[in-house]
């Protein structure tokens, strides 16, 4: 028997997640909950760690045990987006979990299997990868939203996740299949070469169909975006904030693995289906989101359309596209946190601070804080020199470079449309009375932290040359 | 027809009969007991294909566990059946005529036009000392180790996961403990004291 | 090699020729006389009380779960035993490490009282 043994060098970031992840479950189990402070400090410690393991390997892409695992520029960067946004999250959650009584090791080992999952996910160089990868982080999805056992929302939207999440798993599972019937190869590299040298490409499409199906259930693309709003509704605000940023630079490097890496030359298929995704996505995100009241709804519409505009760099099929794409979602992810950090800073034991009157006067309360959040709603809704507004231009840039001059001018139309509902809960700040002054409570690291989020995405929009040069570099 | 076809047929057509028969008879423990018919059927299907193993893994781990489970949770749930089916006739022609655009649609294009033998290869036959659990263990636990030891880590999450979700502490229930209740010694429950008489004033 | 598997394929038709033929042989030749207290579902001697669907404590699903994931676990043992040989210590190993990982699972549930019950 001829074997090989791989090369592991290039998986050392996620061996030691998973060892740092069953360290922390085994610590968790015999601290009580007064010590819960070393879970965290050990949760924070992994991220920390990874960092330094994934930013410290070799410059050129490997693939190794025998074509399942890559590591290359790209995965690089994704990982270690994951992990300084899992950082923030995890920062963020501390007290509003201690107020709710949910602050259980279980979030942090959970937390850390689901970026064991997105770092499988974003390297996997095989179907099968893929698809494990994907259920990994799915599961532990799933299990932090369901976490608030006492929540009928959580509960209820914990449920809708669950099985929307498994029909879109087994639409994914199932355009893998048809793939591998027409190419016989699981490995993403050889399934490429594979579908180039087909002639007959229609069972080939079939499977694409399925597979872009279960990739937009993932990203929360219209029109299978119906679990976002309320599961985002339903769920702990840290869970929440947990899974509408980090897994959406998971999501966007499995739709470059499969759609790119594996199926590129199927371009001409896959762009006009993009098209359809990103239209719908960003019309219904941005006119339903007028209509919420809740910030958390509100704000999963808002992920809606900004997935939208995700796609729109992605389906030119260009390079320069694609990194407009990679900008776009480190963007939102960066503003995500933000947005959401807010929501949380707001909570208090008793008070969930998800609905627009809470916002009500914030300038009254805590000017500095107001102004945040301001920065995050104006960076969101594109208004220079915020980041948001560069994420958007190069994304349109793209998709005027790749003669879809009426995509971009629709995707124009939709975010001005858009952006009143953001400016709204400026104005709610800034010009109605608050309901009950009270002062803010939250910690100081999360003050500094939420603060340093947003002064991020002020500097980075006045200078985005920095990230977008490292974005290009991907490509 | 050789004696293969026949089989194929005879598990296919049972197959999807059972399968219908999930989502269309009444009783919900019907459903999950055709469930289980269609996972028997399609393992017969498997080993058609000289997948022995996953045939028996098949029967072992989803007829013989996950589905006692499901037959667990149906028969002790509180289902209502009536509310089950509210709707059912408002939503029938939509769903009806998706199912048919779909099936449509899945005919034209797997059909044996495009995905027939002639396109793509059939799987190889083997001799009689082939043994797919063999085939199987040479490269599952070489090859293929990395996806495995991810299932080893999915498996790990589904345990936290289950946990963490239904384990619940009642520090109020009362509970005997007969080990305890037989080994008592009259020292643990009687005590003697020695007091002054009293004397009554 | 599918021919290993005629003594199978007899033993399926004999054995479903046997619950067919015996089944329904009592379908036609028995005597069928129901009424509604025949039919009635009984409940030693009086009416039922309560429809025999009830909410069960959580507590047997989590026991299920768990036997379902170690059953799994037990499924990736039996291909690993037959090629031990073969696959040298760089496979024993991914069996060890694959135990291993389901071990720290294992400990979880122990100290977290999942196997006890109350």
């Amino acid at each position: 028997m001829n074997f090989a043994i791989p090369d592991m060098a290039p998986a050392l970031p996620e061996m030691f997640v998973l060892g740092m992840a069953c360290l922390v479950l085994l610590v968790d189990l015999f601290v009580s909950d007064r010590g819960r402070g070393a879970t965290y400090v050990l949760s924070q410690a992994t991220l920390v760690g990874a960092l330094f393991l994934t930013l410290g390997g070799t410059p050129e892409p490997v693939v190794t045990f025998s074509g399942t695992f890559v590591r290359d520029a790209l995965s690089d960067v994704l990982k270690a987006f994951i992990y300084g946004v899992v950082f923030f999250v995890f920062l963020y959650s501390r007290d509003y979990l201690r107020d709710r009584g949910i602050y259980r090791g279980e979030f942090f080992v959970l937390g850390l299997f689901g970026v064991l999952g997105m770092m499988i996910l974003v390297s996997a160089h095989s179907l099968l990868t893929v698809y494990l990868g994907l259920e990994l982080l799915s599961l532990s999805l799933y299990a932090m939203v369901a976490m608030q056992r006492d929540s009928v929302l959580a509960s209820e939207s914990a449920m809708k996740y669950f099985v929307l999440g498994a029909l879109a798993s087994g639409m994914l599972l199932y355009g893998m299949s048809m793939l591998y019937g027409v190419t016989g190869t699981l490995d993403i590299a050889e399934l490429s070469r594979a579908i180039a040298g087909v002639e007959d490409r229609t069972v080939a499409s079939f499977g694409l169909v399925f597979l872009i199906i279960g990739v937009a259930f993932k990203l929360g693309a219209v029109p299978f975006h119906m679990w976002v709003p309320d599961v985002y509704h339903g769920a702990a605000t840290s869970v929440t904030l947990y899974l509408g940023t980090a897994p959406k630079i998971a999501a966007f490097g499995m739709l470059m693995r499969l759609l790119v890496d594996g199926l590129g030359s199927m371009q001409a298929d896959w762009g006009p289906i993009l098209v359809i995704l990103a239209v719908l996505s960003m019309a219904i995100g941005n006119v339903v989101a007028i209509a919420q009241t809740n910030l958390k709804r509100m704000l999963a519409y808002s992920t809606i359309s900004h997935v939208g505009f995700l796609l729109l760099g992605v389906l030119t099929g260009t390079p320069d596209g694609y990194s407009a794409s990679l900008f776009y979602v480190l963007v939102y992810a960066v503003m995500g946190l933000g947005a959401f950090g807010m929501i949380l800073l707001l909570a208090r034991a008793g008070f969930e601070a998800d609905r627009l009157e809470d916002f009500k006067g914030l300038n009254e309360r805590s000017p500095w804080f107001a102004f945040m959040m301001l920065v995050v709603m104006f960076s969101m809704a594109g208004v220079p020199p915020f980041l948001g507004f560069w994420a958007k231009l190069y994304v349109l840039l793209e998709a005027v470079r790749a003669d879809l001059v009426w995509l971009a001018v629709a995707a124009v139309v939709f975010s001005v449309i858009g952006a009143f509902y953001y400016l709204r809960v400026v104005k709610l700040m800034y010009f109605d009375q608050p309901a009950e002054p009270v002062p803010l409570q939250a910690g100081a690291d999360m003050r500094v932290m939420l603060s340093a989020n947003a002064l991020v995405v002020l500097a980075l929009g006045i200078w985005p040359g920095s990230l977008f040069a490292l974005c290009e570099a991907v490509f | 027809m050789t004696a293969e076809q026949f089989f194929f047929y005879a598990f296919a057509a049972m197959t999807v009969a059972s399968a219908a028969m999930v989502i269309t008879v009444r009783n919900p423990v019907y459903a999950v007991l055709s469930l289980v018919l269609t996972f028997v059927a399609s393992a017969g299907l498997w080993l058609l294909l000289e997948a022995e193993f996953l045939a028996i893994a098949l029967v072992l781990v989803y007829v013989g566990a996950v589905m006692v489970l499901f037959l667990f949770v149906v028969m002790m749930l509180d289902i209502n059946l009536a509310r089950l089916k509210e709707g059912f006739i408002r939503y029938l022609p939509l769903g009806v005529a998706v199912a048919v655009a779909m099936a449509l649609m899945m005919a034209l294009v797997v059909g044996p036009e495009h995905f027939g033998l002639e396109r793509v290869p059939a799987p190889e036959r083997h001799g009689p000392e082939y043994s797919n659990t063999e085939a199987l263990g040479r490269v599952l636990y070489t090859v293929y180790v990395y996806p495995f030891e991810i299932a080893s880590v999915i498996l790990t999450v589904a345990i936290v996961a289950a946990i963490a979700l239904t384990l619940r502490r009642r520090p109020h229930t009362k509970y005997q403990n007969p080990d305890e209740q037989i080994a008592v010694r009259r020292e643990d429950r009687v005590r003697l004291v020695s007091m002054k008489p009293e004397r009554r004033e | 090699m599918l021919e290993h598997y005629l003594p199978v394929v007899i033993f399926l038709v004999v054995g479903l020729g046997v619950g067919v033929v015996m089944i329904s042989l009592g379908f036609v030749m028995g005597r069928r006389r129901p009424d509604a207290e025949k039919l009635s579902p009984y409940e030693c001697g009086f009416e039922a009380f309560e429809d025999s669907r009830m909410k069960f404590d959580v507590r047997y699903y989590l026991v299920a779960i768990l036997f379902i994931i170690f059953d799994l676990e037990i499924a990736f043992l039996f291909p690993w035993a037959v090629v031990l040989e073969d696959i040298g210590l760089f496979g024993f190993l991914a069996m060890v490490l694959f135990l291993g990982i389901l071990v720290i699972g294992f400990i979880y549930e122990w100290k977290k009282g999942a196997l006890e019950w109350e």
